[in-house]
């Protein structure tokens, strides 16, 4: 299954959690153990003062015997010099003994009996010191050889070695402890160190895992996109091919409409030539001045890439020479041209040069009945976005309420392309001359 | 029991040194020497003449040690044909002294004695000894043979037993409690050799080395009691019987007794014994001093004096110890000591003896207190 950023940043935070727990584990069992050992250290300090309080009472005890039993056998006083402080420091340690271990019941009876051993220990001694200095040295050994003396002090040093016997095994309890202590700390400190080496293994495995599935993820997203982008690519190609041969398409029918409308235009010209009526011969010679226009336009495609939108001054350009050499028989005018560079929809061009043909024919054919005349063709942007096509000429004009020449057809075609445009037609008289004005907004797009 | 004779002896040689009476013989041997071990073949010499075939034992008083060799001795008299009698001073040295008297007078051809009084009763033994007659004594001089109880090898035998215990029970970490016995001194070498093995265990501790103020059970009662004041956790208890009852018995009440302590005494009291043959106590060994079996020997080294042969001049009894496993055989071999005696390794086992005499050269006898542990 694989692994959510969700359960990723789960289990770290758990894994943190588990190691944090541990390192705290740690720390407190460190603490508590230092907080043992120290309190160890202040009962063991204790521990010691009291053994070297009750070994330093049995020396003082053995020094004390040692010089009572030096005068006795020398009779020599100088083994007595050492007797008096030894039994000044025999007290002074016994006291210090008995008060470190007051809080000890069960060193109250040892320390008892203990007490009741030394006065009768001084006591024999001090009774027998008495009576060598007395003279009575057979009184003395008599007591001496009683071997009580012997008896007590084998007794003071049961009393003193169970003591320091007691006071040892405290100590060995203590290190004991300690060394417990220490193999609980070296226990808890491998026991943490394990557990946050796993939690850092359980943490880095889960994040290699989950930048493993990523990369996984990643390199798959990118196998999908470059298999897209190459289908992409191969659909672009077929696109492009597909193109080509619409356009190769589209311009063989621009070609071949273009000379259709050629042969069209021929025909009705061979029409009119055979015709004898002069009106028949002229609406003839119009239609096929326009179809001319059209095919025009179609020629003008089938040579372009974008068969949507025509440059209108070329096409018009190209139009007004073929005008020219088409009504060279109707007149002696000439064209003129002044054209903005525009560019329009096909059918908009096509509308356009019908009406350029429509304003430029009746220009030769009236403007001028009795001699030579200029025909001026203008293509212009006005303000606004607007585009203005005027004709127009020096010639007779055209009275105002005379009826107008010729079938009338061309006006209408003017009239219904104006209509489809939304373009104002505007005649009006020059004097001398002629103007028809197209104004128009071209189309979006 | 056996303590009381050596009492004695060490009482009287050691206060006077030598007999002090009028010379009527050879005086024999009374510097301290080394005996070389007895050779059983050394040759014969002449019996001694004029003394009945007769074996009287002059007894200090009639405890179990005591009664014990006058087995031993009786038993040795029929199995050698000699006519045996005994007597008891009842501790009273002036009768024994007549007894003994008597004895000489009736041309006695042997006397074995455990003197009341060794000082007292040294100058009629020499004139026992100058008549040719044999003497034994348990144990002070003068005597053709004196038996000698080793006190460092029966101290050492108790406290090796100890030790294996220790090792076996208590991997060789034990609490230790001496019982000693100041007022005797002769008595010294048993605890020195106590002393000795243990000091050679590094984890063994005598936390207790007293001498209880009497030597009875009522003295070790009370001593334990006050090691228990200072050491309420014992494991090894060392000392005489008696005392090391009345230690046991302190441990009983203070509710301090294991079954893997080990207690363990001298003198094979019969009271220590039923302890032992219980089996499930701490009381573990006795050291015992098999009196009818050196009995028996001295009866017949009495025998084979009057026969001209050369006898011993002294004889060790080895400490025994006893514990369950062998005190059968120690009782079967107590009833029948001939058969003992008659056995060389079993023999050796009680018995070890010293130097030879014989009756032409009794004026070597010895005439000082001797210890094979001498020196």
């Amino acid at each position: 299954m694989p692994t959510s950023l969700r359960t990723v940043v789960w289990s770290t935070a758990i894994f943190l959690l588990v190691g944090l727990l541990a390192l705290v584990g740690i720390v407190g069992a460190t603490l508590w153990l230092g907080e043992r050992a120290q309190a160890y250290s202040s009962v063991a300090a204790e521990a010691r003062l009291t053994r070297s309080a009750a070994i330093e009472f049995r020396n003082a005890l053995q020094g004390a015997e040692s010089g009572q039993r030096g005068y006795v056998i020398a009779r020599n006083e100088i083994y007595l010099a050492p007797y008096a402080t030894a039994k000044t420091q025999a007290a002074r340690q016994f006291s210090l003994l008995e008060g470190r271990l007051a809080d000890q019941p069960e060193a109250r009876v040892p320390l008892e009996r203990l007490a009741a051993i030394v006065d009768e220990k001084f006591a024999e001694m001090d009774r027998i010191i008495a009576l060598e200095r007395a003279g009575q040295h057979a009184e003395a050994l008599l007591i001496f050889n009683s071997n009580r003396g012997k008896a007590l002090m084998d007794e003071a040093n049961v009393f003193v070695s169970g003591l320091v016997r007691r006071i040892e095994d405290q100590l060995a309890t203590g290190i004991a402890e300690q060394q417990a202590n220490a193999g609980l700390l070296r226990l808890v400190s491998a026991a943490g160190a394990f557990v946050i080496i796993a939690v850092v293994g359980g943490a880095g495995y889960m994040l290699s895992r989950y930048a493993a599935e990523a990369r996984q993820a990643r390199d798959e997203v990118r196998a999908l996109n470059a298999g897209l982008e190459r289908r992409v690519e191969e659909r672009t190609a077929d696109l492009v091919v597909e193109r080509d041969k619409a356009e190769i398409l589209l311009s063989e029918v621009n070609h071949r409409l273009a000379n259709s409308l050629a042969l069209v235009a021929s025909l009705v010209s061979m029409q009119a030539k055979s015709l004898e009526d002069p009106a028949a011969k002229a609406a003839l010679g119009e239609a096929h001045d326009r179809i001319l226009a059209i095919s025009l336009v179609h020629r003008r495609l089938y040579g372009s890439r974008d068969v949507r939108a025509v440059t209108l001054d070329e096409y018009l350009a190209a139009l007004l020479e073929q005008l020219k050499a088409s009504l060279h028989g109707d007149g002696q005018a000439s064209i003129k041209h002044s054209l903005d560079p525009v560019t329009l929809p096909t059918d908009t061009a096509i509308n356009l040069g019908v009406v350029v043909t429509e304003w430029v024919t009746n220009a030769f054919k009236y403007a001028y009945p009795n001699g030579s005349g200029e025909v001026r063709v203008r293509l212009a942007r006005l303000p606004e976005g607007r585009v203005e096509l005027a004709v127009e000429d020096d010639g007779v004009g055209h009275p105002e309420g005379e009826a107008v020449k010729g079938t009338g057809l061309g006006t209408r075609i003017v009239r219904a392309m104006a209509a489809s445009m939304r373009a104002d037609v505007e005649y009006s008289a020059r004097h001398p001359g002629f103007s028809a004005r197209y104004v128009f907004t071209p189309a979006a797009g | 029991m056996a303590l009381r004779l050596i009492v004695a002896v060490v009482v009287s040689v050691g206060l006077s040194g030598a007999p002090a009476l009028a010379q009527q013989g050879p005086a024999g041997i009374t510097t301290p020497s080394v005996l070389a071990p007895f050779d059983p073949q050394a040759a014969a010499c002449s019996a001694p003449s004029g003394l009945g075939k007769s074996l009287l034992f002059a007894m200090d008083n009639d405890r179990d040690f005591i009664t014990g060799a006058g087995a031993g001795l009786m038993a040795a008299a029929k199995d050698r044909g000699l006519s045996y009698a005994a007597v008891n001073a009842q501790s009273d040295a002036a009768r024994q002294a007549e007894q003994i008297r008597a004895a000489i007078t009736a041309k006695s051809g042997a006397v074995v004695t455990a003197p009341v009084d060794a000082l007292a009763l040294a100058p009629i033994l020499q004139e026992v000894i100058w008549s040719g007659a044999y003497v034994g004594t348990i144990v002070p001089p003068p005597a053709i043979t004196i038996l000698n109880a080793p006190q460092y090898l029966t101290g050492r035998t108790l406290a090796e037993d100890a030790a294996r215990h220790i090792r076996e029970k208590f991997g060789g970490k034990a609490d230790v409690v001496l019982l000693t016995h100041d007022s005797l001194q002769f008595l010294a070498p048993r605890f020195a050799a106590m002393r000795d093995v243990l000091s050679e265990m590094p984890e063994v501790t005598i936390v207790a080395d007293i001498s209880p103020a009497t030597v009875d059970e009522a003295g070790g009662y009370h001593a334990m009691q006050t090691v228990l004041e200072a050491f309420p956790n014992v494991d090894v208890v060392l000392g005489a019987d008696t005392v090391v009852l009345g230690a046991l018995r302190a441990l009983r009440e203070a509710g301090r007794d294991r079954p893997d302590q080990y207690l363990g005494g001298i003198d094979g009291e019969p009271q220590a014994v039923t302890e032992i043959l219980g089996g499930t106590g701490p009381y573990k060994a006795s050291i015992a001093l098999s009196s009818p079996i050196f009995g028996y020997a001295l009866g017949q080294y009495a025998a084979d004096w009057l026969e001209g042969r050369s006898v011993p001049q002294a004889m060790d009894v080895l400490p025994f110890a006893l514990t369950k496993d062998n005190i059968a055989q120690y009782r079967a071999d107590q009833n029948d000591p001939g058969a003992v005696f008659a056995d060389p390794v079993r023999r050796d086992a009680y018995l070890r003896m010293y130097g030879n005499i014989c009756a032409d050269s009794r004026d070597q006898y010895l005439n000082f207190p001797w210890s094979s542990e001498a020196g």
